[in-house]
Parts: structure tokens; sequence; C-alpha cells
């Protein structure tokens, strides 16, 4: 969870993403903050996240992002 | 027909009302899709052929996908494999012949004529003729929703509908066929198949939201068209200044237009129970381009940053790209060059789906340079307001951004209006020919078509939709509000809107019927 957060503080260090839970329905987090903070991810985690997991739900929120994280380790 | 026509809101959509009302709930649904089939009808005729066409093959292979999901998830490994292929082989398949269809459609002219002038260039014996096409209503818009439902169901972000009611309904719904917004399955389903009785409370906000939207179509957009017409149709006879008041009138009248008509198309929905996602939020109040483009035309936006931008994004190239450009351009040029693969065809699609001329791709191709330029300069528009210590915040910056999102929008709707590319180029090279403000206070713009009168109520018209937009940017629930207010002043806003569009609106001697433009892409 940490190394999420140090990925998420180095896109904008300006929100608070413990505390926020509409990054994208809120529109705090754009498509490109998405497209970068996705290729941080597969990187940082060594998974691969298709256009089908892109969906505000899985990305609103720090726990659910690494929700979706596990998922996806858990699946490899 | 189209939903400002006395046809559709004294006649038919009354009827459908009252047949609504009175069917038996489990006929609903039917009701709905007879209407919209005769809607589609009295616009389009026999071409319904197409839209019934588009929903059993999307019916269909919705089907055939989920099929192949729930074999994929009792097969072996290597079954597997030969699943997911097959999976994306059924998806290609929907979604070639929906594009064919409508390329083919739509395109084939231009495709063939643009063949015809490069085999001339290179003296290669071809030549085309135009064919004479007309194009089934609303058929830009319910391909995508088609597409849209058949990738969702293939990334198994829904189960595929099994009753072919829900599926006619979702693809044919009548308040947006004509003009979206695009819905996304995951999105309306839920309260189009309700099929809930119809509700006093809904029947007003419905008409309130209707008569909002005529009062920007009828009194401003159709109003302004006038002098948009006389300007574009000569613009041989106009330079300088004329110009930009052509151009600026163009991008008020389309806004106008088209939130008007998608205000008639919510409030429709609204009357049926049925909540249809907004297509704008306040456009003008954008920090930037590509902020503009969150706030117009909204549902066509996130169809392509979900359907095209994502999954380009996370192609395989790009990832490769990725890891590549990390480690030896660093992070600023692996962004530039990602965000220009994703965008490019975004912005190509986005100028092409509005019509098969070259000056929506130009169009396009605008705004997709301007929003690169955008990417390429935000670090040092950082630095700068860092070093400087302005807060973007503040009034005087916020207005700087406002009058350069204006010079951008305006000169897009420019060339976005002209007849041709050639013709874009030609009226924005005549902006600098003789630019003379004072033409505007000489009374030069009384010989656009339009009187002293019709300027006064454009622009109280325009300081009331204004208002609203800044009360909404500031999360006012009006609708809400107004409810609260005291009976005699509600219903004074209710009439006196209802007399605005009756007292003041542009038909009669001296307009003519306009056409509601987003219907035409």
């Amino acid at each position: 969870m940490d190394k999420l957060l140090e990925i998420l503080n180095e896109i904008d260090d300006s929100i608070d993403y413990e505390a926020e839970q509409a990054l994208i329905d809120d529109q705090i987090l754009d498509s490109f903050g998405v497209i970068t903070l996705v290729s941080e991810i597969e990187e940082a985690y060594d998974i691969e996240l298709e256009a089908a997991c892109i969906v505000p739900e899985n990305f609103n929120s720090t726990q659910a992002m690494w929700a979706m994280i596990q998922k996806k380790i858990e699946e490899k | 027909m189209a939903y400002h026509t006395t046809l559709f809101l004294f006649v038919f959509l009354p009827l459908a009302l009252i047949c609504y009302h009175f069917a038996p709930q489990k006929w609903r649904g039917y009701v709905l899709i007879g209407f919209s089939y005769l809607f589609f009808w009295m616009n389009s005729k026999e071409l319904l052929a197409y839209l019934i066409g588009t929903t059993l093959l999307t019916h269909h292979i919705g089907i055939w996908l989920d099929g192949l999901t729930i074999k994929e998830a009792n097969a072996e490994a290597e079954e597997k494999k030969q699943i997911k292929k097959q999976r994306k082989r059924v998806l290609l398949l929907g979604i070639v012949i929906l594009l064919g269809v409508l390329i083919s459609m739509k395109y084939q002219n231009f495709i063939g004529l643009n063949a015809s002038r490069v085999a001339e260039h290179f003296s290669i014996r071809y030549s085309f003729d135009p064919v004479a096409i007309v194009l089934p209503l609303g058929i830009s818009f319910y391909t995508l929703q088609a597409i849209g439902y058949m990738v969702d169901v293939y990334w198994k972000k829904i189960e595929a509908d099994y009753s072919l009611e829900k599926t006619a309904l979702f693809l044919s719904f009548f308040p947006q066929i004509m003009e979206g917004p695009i819905c996304r399955y995951s999105d309306t389903a839920d309260t189009l198949y309700k099929k809930s009785p119809l509700k006093l409370e809904n029947l007003q906000h419905g008409s309130l939201r209707i008569v909002w939207g005529l009062f920007k179509k009828i009194v401003i957009a159709d109003r302004l068209a006038v002098v948009v017409k006389t300007v574009f149709d000569s613009y041989a006879d106009y330079h300088g200044i004329i110009i930009v008041v052509a151009a600026l009138a163009y991008t008020i009248q389309l806004y106008m237009e088209f939130s008007g008509a998608i205000d008639m198309v919510i409030g429709t929905g609204v009357m049926f129970g049925v909540k249809l996602p907004e297509n704008f939020r306040q456009p003008f109040f954008a920090e930037n381009a590509s902020g503009f483009w969150r706030r117009w035309h909204i549902t066509l936006g996130v169809w392509f940053k979900e359907y095209i931008f994502y999954p380009v994004s996370v192609s395989k190239i790009v990832k490769k790209w990725n890891r590549y450009g990390r480690k030896n351009v660093g992070k600023y040029w692996t962004k530039i060059v990602t965000s220009a693969v994703a965008l490019f065809p975004v912005w190509l699609c986005n100028g092409i789906w509005h019509g098969p001329r070259w000056s929506y791709i130009f169009y396009g191709m605008y705004y997709f340079t301007l929003i690169m330029i955008g990417i390429l300069l935000e670090p040092i528009r950082k630095k700068v307001l860092q070093t400087l210590h302005i807060n973007p915040k503040q009034l005087w910056y916020r207005a700087l951004q406002f009058v350069k999102l204006m010079v951008i929008v305006i000169t897009g709707e420019l060339f976005f209006r002209a007849d041709s590319l050639r013709i874009g180029v030609r009226m924005f090279r005549s902006i600098f020919q003789d630019f003379q403000p004072s033409i505007l206070f000489d009374g030069n713009l009384l010989n656009l078509g339009i009187d002293n009168l019709d300027f006064m109520v454009i622009l109280v018209g325009c300081m009331i939709v204004l208002l609203v937009d800044l009360m909404k940017e500031k999360k006012v629930a009006l609708t809400e509000k107004l409810e609260h207010w005291r009976l005699p002043i509600r219903w004074s806003v209710y009439y006196g809107l209802i007399l605005a569009v009756i007292i003041f609106g542009a038909y009669g001697e001296g307009y003519q019927v306009i056409d509601l433009i987003y219907a035409g892409f």
C-alpha cells in the first residue's frame, strides 16, 4: 500500500489520497493521470492491467486500487 | 419530426405518454419501442430496417459473447486460450459489421471521391460517381451505443441482456435516438426498463426542462442562425470583425441549440421516469481546451475515452514504449509520446464522426494539436506559476484563461461551420483584412438579417442562460430550489418561461424553421 501511495503522490502530491473516495467521479484524477498510474502500477507490481480494468470503481480510491492490484496478483 | 416541433410536442409526446400510462406495466416497454419505431419511421421511413438489423445483431453478439464467457469459466487452461480468441473474433465481427454499415453509408462518397482524386494525381484510371444516400436517423449515435454495449459484454463489465425487448429499447428510445446522449448500457438500462408509472412530479420536472430547452433553441439559437447564415452563405462579402461576430454567433448558436435539444431529450426521458446522462456541464467555464471537451458533448467524449483512448493507452505496443521510454528518455517524453499516440485516433475519430468532410477532420486535428501543446507546456506553466507566486484561482488569471478558451473555441467553430476547409481558411484569413471594431457600433450589424429587438432578445436570453449556468457551476440545485419557492413565484417562473418562448420565439414571418444541427451528424 505504501508503494501505491508513493506512486500516487508522484503523479500529484496535492491530493489527500487516503481520504478521497471519488478520485475519478469527481475528476480529481484525469485520464492522463490514470494512464500514468496504470503503467506505474504494472511496473511496480509486475501485473497487467487491461482496458477493461479502467473503470471508476477500480480507481476512485486507494482502497479500490489496492483491491484491484491484489486481485490481479492472485490471478497471475 | 424533431423534438422542438409542434407535431412532437403537442401530438406525438402526449399520445406516447397517454398510451404508456394506460398500458399494463408489462406492455409499457413495447409501447415505448412502438413509439420509438414510429418516430424513426416518420423521419427515415423504410430505413428503420437498419435500426432493427443493428438491434438483432447487437443482441445476438451479446448473447454469443456471454455464452463463450460461461464456457471459458468452466474450461481447462488450453481451451480457455482458444475461447478467448473466439470471443475476440465474435466481438470483431460485430464491430466490423456495424462500422461497415456506418462507413458505407456515411463515408462512401467521401472515400470514393478522395480516392479518385489520388488516382488522378498518380494518373491511374479510376473514377467515382457519388451515390445519393439518405442516412438512417441517428445512425452515428446508435452505432456507438451498440458497439459500446458489445465491448462492455466482451470486457465482462456487464452481462448480456437476453431480452430482445430490452436491447431494442436501449438502441431505439425515441427521446435520444436523434441527438444522443450516447448512453452506456450500465448507465441507462435500470431506469429504461423500470417501466415505472407516470408521476406528476416527473411530468412537471420534465416539462420544465423541455421548455428551458425550447427557450435556448427557439429564442436564442434560431435568432442567431439568421446572422450565421447571412455571413457564412456569402462569406466572400464579409471580412474583419464581422467574421469574428459570425463565428461567435455560431459558437453561441451551437451551444444553445445542442444543449437546448439535450434539455428537451432529458426532459422527455424524465417524463417517462428515465434518467438519461447529461451531455453538457457549463463548457465555457473550463480552464482549457481539454477541460472544455470534458464538459461539451460529454457522452461522445466518454465513449472515445473508454473505447479508444484507454484501449490504445494500455495496448501492448504503448506499454512496451512506456517501459522503454521511462528507462531511456525519461518520464516527460514518455508521457508526451503516449499521450500523442492515444489522443491522435481519438481526435481523428471525433472529427470524422461529425461527417465526411475535411473541415471536420481539420477540426479534430486542431483540438489534438492544441491539447498536445497544452501537455507539452504544462511543466513550464507550473514552473512559471510557482516562480511568480500566481494562484491560478485568482480572478484575473481565470479571466485570461476564459479569453484564451473563447479564442480557441470560436476559431474551431469557424472551421467547423464553414462549408469546406478551403472556405474556412479563407474566412479565417479575411479576419485580418481591414479589421475595424468600430463597425460594431455604426449600425453595420443590423445588416446581418436581424434587428435591434432581436439583438436585445439574444443578449437578455444569453444573460439568463449565463446566470443559470453560473448557479449550476456553484452546484445550486435549481429545480429543487424552485420547488421550495412560494407558489405564485414558482408559477410566475413557469409561465414566464412559456410566454418567453411563445412571444420571443424565432418563428413565423421573417424566420426559417431551423433543423436540429446535431441530428445531421
